[in-house]
């Protein structure tokens, strides 16, 4: 569903990442085909962002190079580039920081940078690879916050990969489970209820608990 | 972190950085007092034309900048230009041959076996036994040359090749999915990130050149050159002088060895990589 944020639930090794990576075109499909708008998958493109667990940031590169990199690759005039860079500086709240290099940032900071990277190029699907997996809790918090304030602006679509449920029923439409090796889809959530969710709600914790049992299952018959 | 915390926290590093270098300098200007003292204490005791004493030394050196020695007939200032003039050719071919083919190899797994078989064939033999060689075959001008091509052609060779190596995958992946075809990353992955590694090659690659020209006049040099000097000086007895062209060779390497790892510093810094 257009504009719709999905989480990808799973135990280790069942093929998470491997499915971001096809979808974004980094690894190729043993079998089957991914379609985004009717068309086949069968590369990399701009048309596909995507938000690393590491960042990836380019150290060389200042804030504002770092968000036009894709921009710059596509020919995009500079004025037009300053604008677009400009926006979405903006919009992850780096304002002040358009010339400060990535060694000069927190975590937060730095996995915000790749937000407005993966955003400039206007792609269709945000692909997100647990992104804020290396930031500590209370940053993890707030870069959650921050996220849906950025989707509900942009309304993209978002494929968001995580280990965390508790972060996948605050932030996702549709919650899906895998199972573990070989990695089939298990189970999917329709989470309905408005945002900001209340992690503390008795509604909450039940369905984190349900989440966690499906999971717990998949845990166990992987061992 | 809030910009003012980082403010703090910068104006408190580089004011810790002074103390340390004040500290630094302290102790510099103390060991090179000890060196002096050192040396003039041994001359004296020895008391050997052999072996002059640093104001003897001063005396020459000072002497070799302002008059023409008689054996040479130049100033040091000609033999300097001399020795840096071929200096500069070497690094220059060595830097020019060196980066893309370390390139290369860094690339492609059949130039690295290709190409390492040889380099490693090459790599243990000294530049400079290299010289009498290069004297018969390329002459008095180009001879001394090619020993500090040889000593500066392999640190930027090996340091570039593993630069490519180091490129991090994460970056590539991420350059990939902002739509980046193979020349792209090329030119705005790869050759960034073996930037800081190139300039480490050519800081080691300075240090060798450096005394590979030196070491190479000495045996093959005409018409000038620091090194020439050096061995023409010990010749005629003039041993004063002779410590004199070591005092500049010391000098012009120290200058070398700051300027290009200040500049490392820099580019390092500049490509993000502190």
């Amino acid at each position: 569903m257009d504009g719709e944020f999905v989480c990808v639930l799973g135990p280790s090794g069942c093929g998470k990442t491997t499915l971001l990576r096809i979808i974004a075109g980094l690894e190729e499909p043993t079998g089957g085909t991914i379609l985004l708008n009717n068309k086949e998958i069968t590369g990399p493109g701009s048309d596909r962002g995507m938000v690393f667990q590491e960042f990836g940031l380019f150290p060389w590169r200042t804030v504002r190079k770092n968000i036009e990199f894709g921009l710059e690759i596509r020919k995009v005039e500079k004025e037009e580039r300053r604008k677009i860079s400009d926006k979405y500086i903006d919009l992850v709240g780096l304002k002040g920081f358009e010339n400060s290099h990535p060694y000069e940032l927190s975590g937060g900071m730095k996995q915000r940078v790749g937000i407005a990277r993966a955003l400039a190029n206007d792609p269709e699907i945000l692909l997100m690879d647990e992104p804020f997996g290396a930031l500590d809790a209370q940053t993890r918090n707030l870069m959650q916050k921050e996220l849906l304030r950025i989707w509900s602006e942009m309304k993209k679509t978002v494929v968001f990969i995580t280990h965390s449920v508790d972060e996948a029923v605050f932030v996702a439409d549709r919650v899906v489970v895998m199972s573990a090796r070989p990695g089939n889809i298990r189970y999917v959530f329709n989470v309905e209820w408005e945002r900001p969710r209340d992690r503390a709600s008795v509604e909450f914790a039940s369905l984190r608990k349900k989440i966690l049992a499906e999971l717990e299952k998949e845990t166990v018959a992987s061992h | 972190m809030e910009p003012n915390t980082l403010g703090r926290l910068k104006h408190f590093l580089s004011h810790d950085s002074e103390r340390g270098l004040l500290k630094n300098t302290t102790i510099v200007i103390v060991s090179l007092v000890v060196f002096i003292l050192a040396w003039w204490g041994l001359s004296s005791l020895l008391h050997s034309a052999f072996f002059p004493s640093p104001y003897e030394v001063g005396v020459a050196f000072v002497d070799a900048f302002q008059n023409p020695d008689p054996t040479t007939g130049v100033t040091m200032w000609q033999h300097m230009s001399q020795s840096l003039v071929r200096f500069l050719w070497g690094f220059a071919i060595a830097f020019v041959l060196a980066l893309p083919l370390g390139l290369l190899m860094g690339f492609s797994k059949v130039a690295d076996t290709f190409g390492r078989t040889i380099v490693e064939i090459f790599r243990p033999i000294p530049p400079i036994a290299w010289a009498p060689f290069f004297f018969i075959v390329a002459g008095v001008f180009w001879g001394p040359i090619m020993p500090v091509f040889l000593g500066v052609f392999f640190p930027v060779l090996s340091n570039v090749i593993f630069g490519v190596k180091s490129v991090d995958p994460l970056l590539l992946d991420v350059a990939k999915t902002q739509g980046a075809s193979k020349p792209t990353l090329f030119r705005k992955v790869i050759l960034p990130s073996t930037i800081p590694y190139l300039m480490t090659g050519i800081r080691i690659g300075l240090g060798i050149g450096w005394m590979c020209i030196v070491a190479a006049e000495m045996i093959v040099a005409q018409g000038g050159g620091v090194g020439l000097y050096i061995s023409q000086m010990s010749l005629v007895g003039k041993y004063d002088y002779m410590f004199a062209g070591m005092v500049v060779i010391a000098i012009l390497g120290i200058l070398t060895t700051e300027l290009s790892g200040y500049i490392e510093r820099r580019v390092s810094r500049r490509m993000g990589m502190k």
